[in-house]
């Protein structure tokens, strides 16, 4: 019988997602000047959907099927996250008032995936994730206080780069080395990585230089200062990052300029560099070997890419059904291979769904950057959106063997502090940019009012 | 900058767009491969609220079957026991041959949620799916009672479609008692387990000759005026061939040459095509590289490079040397030959039976490519033929039928040669190709008579 439930609760979970999606599509259809549905009905679906999948995923969780009945710990982590969302939902409202919804209903969907997951895999991380949660939330409702506290903070340029150098080559002093990268520091009990926390200042940093007119002399600058972080990444082994902070550098820097020679000499430049670490670094040609053929190597170097490809093909589109699988087969499941571990109890069609569901956030996070007109806050949502969404890529993209495989973590739904607490940080400032274009210029208000003036106005009453 | 900003969405949508697609692929076409690898945890897994399928030959006889236990749990039974041990392979202590290929199509549930809750109401067993096979047991046993107890294989195909009819490998073992005998089989001197018709590498002897032939006729343009004195022996640099028995053939041409199997010849011809061409032809065939099949299977090699040395060439010339093959690639060689020069892609699995007696879709047969052209095809059939008809290949002989192969004498480390044959009949319309490798055949038992059986057993069914 408990077999059966399962088998169903694959479409279930296919279903929540499907409509989710959907939803979100209902919103940004209206927003657009079409009409599929009420908007602010679209949200409360899709809020009632997160509510939906916490409620179905944890008692399949928590159930014992010899017993007959369910476990009270797993029962207390599931009401523990359950008011975890419904508060995260009513607050979030009220401290970013006018803040877009969909980018909202799509973090905490991640979230609860993560949840989820980490209670299928490893119990004892979830309630730590879950603290790592809240204590993201509750710093991020003070993100507007605190940005409000400081006035002009675009001028504290050199302060961003010199703490960032700062934390980068403490990590390669004192720095202990955990999944073969060298880039963790131990603070008393706590472990962190500090480049995450480099990621927010290396956006500052870009945006503070590149909200003016950008000059030879600035180029030079900001170039030869992102590639000494690049290249003292790649030192400490970790790839991942390096990837990721070059292409906010390039990302960034073409949006500023909207220059495509600069661009695409830049992608060279990469290009060339990436290839004389390939001849340099004895790890980075590992890595492309065991992309190229992980089947020459499955003991050693293909190992994790191998087990992770087994999890994706074994059960197919609807996959096996939450904890019917042996995800745990999969080395570091619960950080950089979780995605696999998605596809394979939730279905690939479901892993689909969730790249659909970064595609939206990083949709909804350019429409910020288009429709701000003060340069420094649009630059720094474009730093925050890319380097979100390629972070997202590329660890989607090394589990599925599409590229090299290179250690990062899935934002929202990897297990991890810092991670999680940067990157719900860095959506609380994605919308509070949000939050103050809409507040502070009169066209960016006139230009929704126009859109709006000119669609179907629903009963609901909308609120933009 | 509101431009700028639009087209790196664009960008990265697209790359988003590619791990779609790359996960699309992954699961539809790349999924059969990875997931029956032996290196997947997930193939020992048993579900037991399901009842694994059966595995049934083309007749539709089974293979191996799940009964139930008095605590509802299955045990496998394989009713042909040894007969069909390397085809079915073994589900106890991890699982080979079919029950690893197909494990995932044996336990998958059609109308999953229609069987589970009749499973409820009318406590039917939840059914996996049936593979039904290409293999025909009729052959599978005459081609196994000939082996015996000599160590070798059988391989039986159909050349116009690439169907696997039998494949006998000995020695072989019990799928019903492996989980007992574990101990002695998993260090077993004869390694009873490895398949020897798909995973066995053997040197191929003088049937590897029609390759070199074939390769002559593309890259020697004199090879039709091309005639030898064969005196029994040739020395080449620092190596001497010697024809089988230093018998003398006198002067022979390409055809005598693939008659008589004379070593001399093809040394000469062999130095004469050269190292690269000789590669080229037999890489064509799918010599050192993987060919697509659902059951384990070893690659063939040769070892011919621009600078081989002159011995190196002429022993790979007659087959000899580093030269690798398995016997059911050569029944592939033999049956591309026999289909007009196009080599098809070996099937063994006929189709998928459900619980409630559908059937899937049947394997359509595919060509994996046209490796020689018509002429070439017909030209070396002519001179295999002659091999069966007046050569070292009359053992092969069915009364009424042109058979057309050629023999192979392997000598290999162990002292004691390897006896070959490879061949199809009827030869003007090829309907069965065989290949037959007996170890040590000296010490009694020659492939070619044994090749002459089983084609004739088959050809009775299937002309």
């Amino acid at each position: 019988m408990f077999d059966l439930i399962i088998l169903f609760s694959r479409y279930l979970f296919l279903f929540y997602i499907v409509l989710f999606l959907w939803q979100a599509i209902v919103y940004i259809a209206y927003e657009q000047g079409g009409y599929l549905g009420s908007p602010s009905h679209a949200i409360s679906i899709q809020k009632g959907l997160i509510i939906w999948l916490h409620v179905t995923a944890f008692l399949i969780l928590s159930y014992e099927p010899g017993a007959f009945f369910f476990n009270f710990k797993t029962l207390g982590v599931a009401l523990a996250g359950l008011i975890f969302l419904l508060l995260s939902m009513m607050l979030l409202d009220k401290f970013y008032y006018e803040g877009c919804p969909l980018i909202w209903t799509g973090m905490l969907f991640l979230l609860d995936i993560s949840l989820i997951m980490l209670q299928r895999l490893k119990p004892a991380l979830a309630i730590r994730q879950l603290v790592w949660m809240t204590l993201g939330i509750v710093i991020m409702l003070f993100i507007p206080f605190i940005l409000r506290l400081i006035p002009r903070f675009e001028v504290f340029e050199y302060v961003y780069i010199i703490v960032a150098y700062a934390l980068i080559l403490s990590t390669l002093l004192f720095g202990t080395s955990k999944y073969g990268s060298v880039n963790w520091l131990k603070i008393g009990f706590v472990t962190f990585q500090p480049s995450e926390i480099v990621k927010f200042l290396f956006i500052f940093y870009l945006a503070s230089v590149f909200r003016k007119r950008v000059e030879l002399k600035e180029l030079l600058i900001t170039g030869t200062l992102s590639a000494g972080i690049v290249f003292l990444l790649v030192l400490q082994k970790d790839l991942g990052s390096a990837l990721i902070f070059f292409m906010t550098y390039m990302v960034m820097l073409y949006i500023s300029t909207s220059n495509e020679i600069l661009f695409f000499a830049g992608m060279g430049a990469a290009s060339a560099a990436a290839t004389l670490a390939y001849h340099l670094f004895s790890h980075v040609r590992v890595r492309v070997a065991a992309w190229k053929n992980p089947w020459a190597d499955i003991d050693g170097g293909g190992y994790q890419i191998v087990n992770s490809l087994f999890a994706i093909t074994t059960w197919g589109l609807l996959g096996s059904g939450l904890t019917k699988g042996m995800p745990n087969s999969i080395p570091v499941v619960e950080s950089d291979f979780i995605f696999a571990a998605i596809c394979e109890e939730m279905g690939t069609l479901f892993g689909m769904g969730i790249v659909c569901l970064y595609i939206m956030l990083f949709f909804r996070g350019i429409l910020v950057v288009i429709r701000c007109q003060r340069r420094y806050y649009s630059l720094l949502a474009a730093g925050v959106t890319t380097m979100f969404a390629f972070q997202a890529f590329l660890i989607i993209g090394g589990v599925i063997k599409l590229i090299p495989l290179t250690g990062v973590t899935l934002p929202f739904v990897s297990y991890g502090g810092s991670s999680v607490l940067v990157s719900i940080m860095m959506i609380g400032l994605l919308q509070w940019v949000n939050v103050y274009c809409e507040q502070h210029e009169l066209g960016y208000q006139d230009s929704l009012q126009q859109k709006s003036s000119t669609t179907k106005w629903d009963g609901d009453g909308f609120r933009e | 900058m509101k431009r700028s900003a639009q087209r790196i969405f664009w960008l990265i949508t697209l790359i988003f767009f590619l791990i779609l697609v790359a996960m699309a692929k992954l699961v539809f076409m790349d999924r059969q491969e990875i997931s029956s690898s032996a290196y997947n945890p997930r193939i020992n897994y048993v579900d037991n609220s399901v009842k694994r399928g059966n595995i049934r030959d083309s007749n539709g006889d089974i293979l191996a079957e799940s009964i139930e236990n008095a605590d509802g749990s299955y045990t496998r039974n394989y009713n042909r026991s040894r007969m069909a041990a390397h085809i079915t392979g073994y589900s106890s202590k991890g699982k080979t041959g079919v029950e690893a290929a197909e494990n995932f199509e044996l336990q998958k549930v059609h109308n999953e949620v229609l069987q589970r809750i009749n499973n409820i109401i009318k406590k039917e067993p939840v059914q996996g799916n049936d593979v039904v096979l290409t293999v025909d047991m009729d052959i599978q046993s005459i081609a196994g009672n000939i082996l015996g107890n000599k160590k070798g294989a059988i391989v039986v195909m159909e050349p116009s479609t690439g169907r696997i009819l039998a494949l006998q490998a000995y020695p072989d073992f019990d799928p019903n008692t492996v989980a007992q005998n574990w101990e002695f089989l998993k260090d077993d001197e004869d390694s009873s387990l490895v398949n020897r018709a798909t995973q066995g590498l053997y040197p191929p002897g003088s049937t590897f000759k029609v390759i070199t032939a074939l390769a002559a006729l593309q890259y020697y343009n004199d090879w039709k005026d091309f005639t030898y004195e064969c005196t029994g022996e040739a020395v080449f640099e620092n190596k001497v061939i010697h024809c089988y028995n230093n018998r003398v053939h006198g002067t022979v041409d390409m055809k005598k040459a693939i008659a008589t199997s004379c070593n001399c010849y093809f040394a000469e011809l062999g130095k004469r095509v050269g190292a690269e061409n000789i590669r080229k032809k037999a890489e064509d065939f799918y010599f050192n590289e993987n060919y697509p099949f659902v059951l384990a299977h070893s690659t063939s090699q040769v070892a011919l490079q621009k600078k081989s040395e002159e011995n190196e060439i002429v022993e790979t010339a007659i087959g000899q040397g580093k030269t690798l093959a398995t016997p059911l690639h050569m029944a592939m060689i033999a049956s591309a030959i026999a289909n007009d020069g196009i080599m098809m892609k070996p099937y063994i699995v006929d189709h998928i039976q459900y619980y409630n007696g559908d059937i899937s879709k049947t394997t359509v047969p595919e060509k994996l490519k046209q490796i020689i052209s018509v002429e070439e095809a017909d030209i070396i059939t002519d001179m295999m033929i002659s091999c069966v008809a007046e050569g070292t290949g009359t053992a092969a002989q069915i009364y009424g039928v042109d058979v057309a192969g050629k023999t192979g004498t392997a000598e290999n480390a162990t002292g004691s040669d390897h006896s070959w044959f490879i061949g199809f009949a009827p030869a003007n319309d090829p309907k069965i190709a065989v290949a037959v490798m007996i170890e040590n055949a000296n010490q009694g038992g020659s492939a070619t008579p044994i090749a002459g059986k089983v084609l004739q057993a088959a050809l009775q069914k299937y002309q």
